[in-house]
């Protein structure tokens, strides 16, 4: 039997916040079943989705947490944000109201979230161009002004999806090896999973990985 | 001339010696070989042709021809000697040959016996190498190897292997094939291997739970690590039903002291040098506490799910035990959850932050139901707790309304609100408000609506009435009117009101009546029309002209219209003072037009009745003057 994905040396907490209607499930959704969900009813409080994706020849497993968009439901969102190793933060490049929102929006991101947390900007509804309303220019300089990644996707079409999500990925777990993310606490949104676990399993076997390549 | 010679030759034939001729003659010397042969031959022997040898010719020839035989004779001797020794050599050959004969004859007989046996022998040998061959594919098939049974066994430090599976799965398979064998007339050895076979199981499968009973007591990590292995021997566990319920129950055991502990982590600790804060700073913060509690059960609950999901993903129709288990885990935190949360809500008076309370337990109810079964104790928590904060929202209003009719505040003097009043109607429009911003289903929110409305809104009407009750009619009228406003402008905003708006305007409209028809008494009587107003409302019941009755005749009636003439001239000069403190732009404008009506119509009856020449009024156009249209006109 193949290790099956199921083995993976990091957990990351992710969570995605922005304005209603943005397209944060439909992110979510792309890049977890790869497809695009059109008519995608509004979020009630906050859903879940996971993969696992390599950084490094690492197996990771992200742990996605989706919050509604709506007002009404700031409060309950907020408590999510505790222990987040990544906050994706969505505008709609058509529309740009939503984009006015971010600087809230990252408030909240920053002051409930811990200092390391990657916040990765996300410019949704690329494919739009013709209705764009937010230039890719403005975006960017608000990115670098606060230190964000950023990137311009489409949820529709899946541009840039899987590189927004990986890329935050990548960066948290260049944290990691850096060390300044303290892997120890249980609520650094990352959890890590010893390479010798401690069942007496692995000690007269190779790494299951090896021994069943097929 | 044939026939003529035929003849010639027969007749030369009875001659002998012409037969003779004849046949001399007829022979041609040249063309007979041996003739010539011979003289050839004889020419040889004549060496010299004389007559002494011509003479002895005969005898030479025979001297010659016995010489010859002689020498044949000699030649045929040794032959003859030659062939008599192959006779003897062949004749001891022959002896010899049969006395081999004889002695193999013997041999033969000798090992007759011996070949036999041989034979029997060797097909014996070719029978045996076949029942062991078969002897062989036997065992392969129903024996177990050496080092399965050492695989199976297992090594000294408990640990498993792959391979353990595999051999599991042989003992397995030979234990289901002894059931052929039964069926066959090898019974024993079915009955044997079977036995064999169970035992190897019993201990296989003993010794498995026992690792995998080890594994599970190990994942009491933040994230379990569950190996594949660990899934597979799950998945093989299946078969003992007890045993996969104990390695489950002790994985449950193991996760929920691990989410009992994180959770406890969370609420006192926090994250790495205190950031996010630890849950318990924010417990000042009702809502921000509860909410931020809830949010880490639920994320926990759903990894919890996924931890279970990933260790039975083999196992299959798994999906009772994984509730149940599931339920099992989440229910550790239950308690230190409850105790937290019953202590905010006890604590709390405010009757919003209850209802904020209330509805965002609801809201996790609902949230958390999609992710644990109804029946685990994580949802009856929170579900009690929920009940709970239900009881003291209602009972934090109940309470308010038992203040508001325990000291019922006396009407001020400008027939408004009573401050108990401006504030009760605060409150409800705090809790709607929020109720509005709430995240609970539409249904949830119908019944609520109805219950806080009965619960606020009744007894505030009793208060109103209470305080009203001091009152004359038309101040009670106007300030009812009032308050049922206020009340019903707090309403209307909101969903759901509609039977109780609907209800408050049949309420307002009996008032309005009231003092409507005050208002219309008040402006007759002020112009002295109040007495002739009612012998005309009587004059059914009178007889005769009603000029002749006291109080109405044509002066009396002509002075008092003069007065309503004056009043038409400027009609707010009668209005009451408390239809102009009435609150409601449009109520106040309701009041007066009725009050209008009611006047008008006062009037239409009395001008017809003293048009009537019936009742003998001299000059009625100067009594009255004016048209009801005209009055009508001027009033509007």
């Amino acid at each position: 039997m193949a290790a099956g994905p199921y083995n993976y040396s990091y957990i990351f907490k992710y969570i995605i916040i922005g304005d209603m209607g943005v397209g944060k499930s439909c992110l979510l959704h792309q890049f977890t079943e790869k497809k695009f969900m059109a008519d995608c009813p509004h979020t009630i409080g906050v859903e879940f989705g996971t993969r696992i994706i390599e950084v490094a020849g690492q197996k990771i497993k992200l742990q996605i947490w989706d919050t509604a968009g709506q007002e009404r439901f700031r409060a309950v969102t907020r408590s999510y944000y505790r222990g987040a190793a990544g906050a994706l933060m969505v505008y709609d490049i058509t529309r740009r109201s939503t984009y006015n929102h971010l600087s809230s929006w990252l408030t909240d991101a920053r002051n409930l979230t811990n200092p390391n947390t990657v916040i990765f900007l996300i410019g949704n509804k690329c494919d739009l161009d013709a209705q764009r309303d937010v230039t890719y220019e403005e975006a960017k300089q608000f990115a670098e002004e606060n230190g964000l990644m950023f990137l311009e996707c489409s949820a529709k079409t899946g541009e840039n999806v899987e590189d927004a999500f990986l890329d935050t990925a990548k960066k948290i777990y260049q944290n990691i090896q850096d060390g300044s993310l303290d892997l120890n606490a249980a609520e650094s949104g990352v959890q890590h999973k010893p390479a010798t676990p401690r069942s007496p399993i692995s000690n007269d076997q190779p790494p299951s990985k090896e021994g069943c390549a097929c | 001339m044939a026939d003529k010679e035929h003849g010639d030759v027969s007749s030369q034939q009875n001659n002998p010696l012409s037969r003779k001729l004849n046949k001399i003659l007829e022979t041609r010397l040249d063309n007979d070989k041996d003739m010539l042969e011979a003289l050839k031959a004889l020419s040889n022997v004549l060496s010299d042709n004389s007559l002494r040898s011509r003479r002895n010719l005969r005898s030479d020839i025979e001297k010659r021809s016995l010489t010859i035989n002689e020498e044949f004779l000699s030649a045929f001797q040794a032959v003859k000697e030659q062939l008599d020794s192959v006779y003897g050599d062949v004749k001891a050959m022959s002896d010899c040959c049969a006395d081999m004969t004889n002695r193999l004859k013997a041999a033969k007989a000798q090992t007759h016996h011996l070949i036999s046996q041989t034979t029997s022998l060797h097909a014996e040998s070719q029978k045996l190498h076949m029942k062991q061959e078969v002897a062989a594919a036997f065992l392969e098939k129903f024996q177990l190897k050496l080092e399965e049974i050492k695989i199976l066994r297992g090594a000294r430090d408990g640990a498993l292997h792959e391979d353990f599976f595999k051999a599991l799965a042989r003992v397995k398979q030979i234990h289901s094939d002894c059931k052929i064998l039964l069926r066959t007339n090898q019974q024993t050895a079915g009955l044997e291997i079977m036995e064999a076979m169970a035992l190897q199981l019993e201990s296989g499968y003993e010794r498995l739970y026992r690792w995998t009973q080890n594994e599970c007591r190990l994942l009491t990590g933040d994230s379990p690590d569950i190996s594949p292995l660990l899934c597979q021997a799950m998945q093989a566990l299946q078969d003992r039903p007890v045993l996969f319920k104990y390695s489950l129950d002790e994985y449950g055991t193991a996760r929920r002291s691990a989410v009992v502990r994180g959770f406890i982590d969370a609420l006192t600790r926090g994250g790495p040098g205190g950031t996010p804060r630890p849950i318990e700073l924010h417990s000042h913060d009702p809502l921000r506490y509860t909410g931020d509690m809830l949010a880490w059960v639920h994320q926990a609950a759903a990894s919890e799910k996924e931890y279970l999901q990933t260790l039975l993903k083999l196992c299959e129709a798994a999906n009772t035990s994984l509730e149940e288990n599931l339920g099992h885990i989440t229910e550790g935190i239950c308690r230190p959850f409850k105790v937290r949360v019953e202590q905010v809500l006890v604590s709390e008076q405010e009757a919003v932050t209850l209802y904020k309370l209330d509805n965002l337990l609801k809201f996790y109810h609902n949230t958390i139901a999609q992710i644990v079964s109804a029946e685990s104790a994580l949802l009856t928590t929170i579900m009690e707790v929920q009940d709970l904060s239900h009881r003291m929202f209602f009972n934090s209003l109940s309470c308010h309304a038992n203040r508001l009719l325990d000291k019922v505040d006396l009407p001020p003097a400008d027939l408004g609100p009573t401050p108990s009043l401006t504030q009760t109607l605060q409150l409800l429009r705090d809790v709607l408000a929020c109720h509005d911003a709430s995240v609970v289903p539409v249904d949830d929110k119908k019944q609520d609506y109805k219950q806080i409305l009965s619960c606020v809104i009744d007894p505030l009407l009793q208060m109103c009435s209470m305080s009203a009750s001091r009152l004359n009619t038309v101040d009670m009228a106007a300030y009812m009117i009032n308050c049922i406003y206020l009340i019903q402008s707090t309403l209307a905003l909101y969903q759901f009101t509609d039977t109780r708006l609907e209800m408050l305007q049949a309420q307002t409209e009996a008032q309005v009546d009231t003092l409507c028809s005050e208002q219309a008494a008040y402006v007759l009587n002020r112009v002295g029309l109040t007495h002739i107003y009612s012998c005309v409302q009587q004059q059914a019941e009178i007889q005769g002209p009603l000029s002749q009755l006291q109080g109405m005749d044509t002066i009396t009636v002509k002075s008092a219209m003069n007065k309503f003439d004056s009043y038409l001239a400027n009609p707010d000069s009668l209005t009451l003072p408390q239809c102009n403190l009435l609150l409601g732009t449009l109520v106040r404008e309701t009041v007066k037009k009725r009050s209008v009506e009611l006047i008008c119509q006062a009037y239409q009856q009395m001008y017809d009745t003293i048009m009537d020449p019936k009742h003998e009024y001299k000059d009625p156009q100067a009594t009255v003057p004016r048209t009801p249209d005209q009055v009508l006109k001027l009033l509007s």
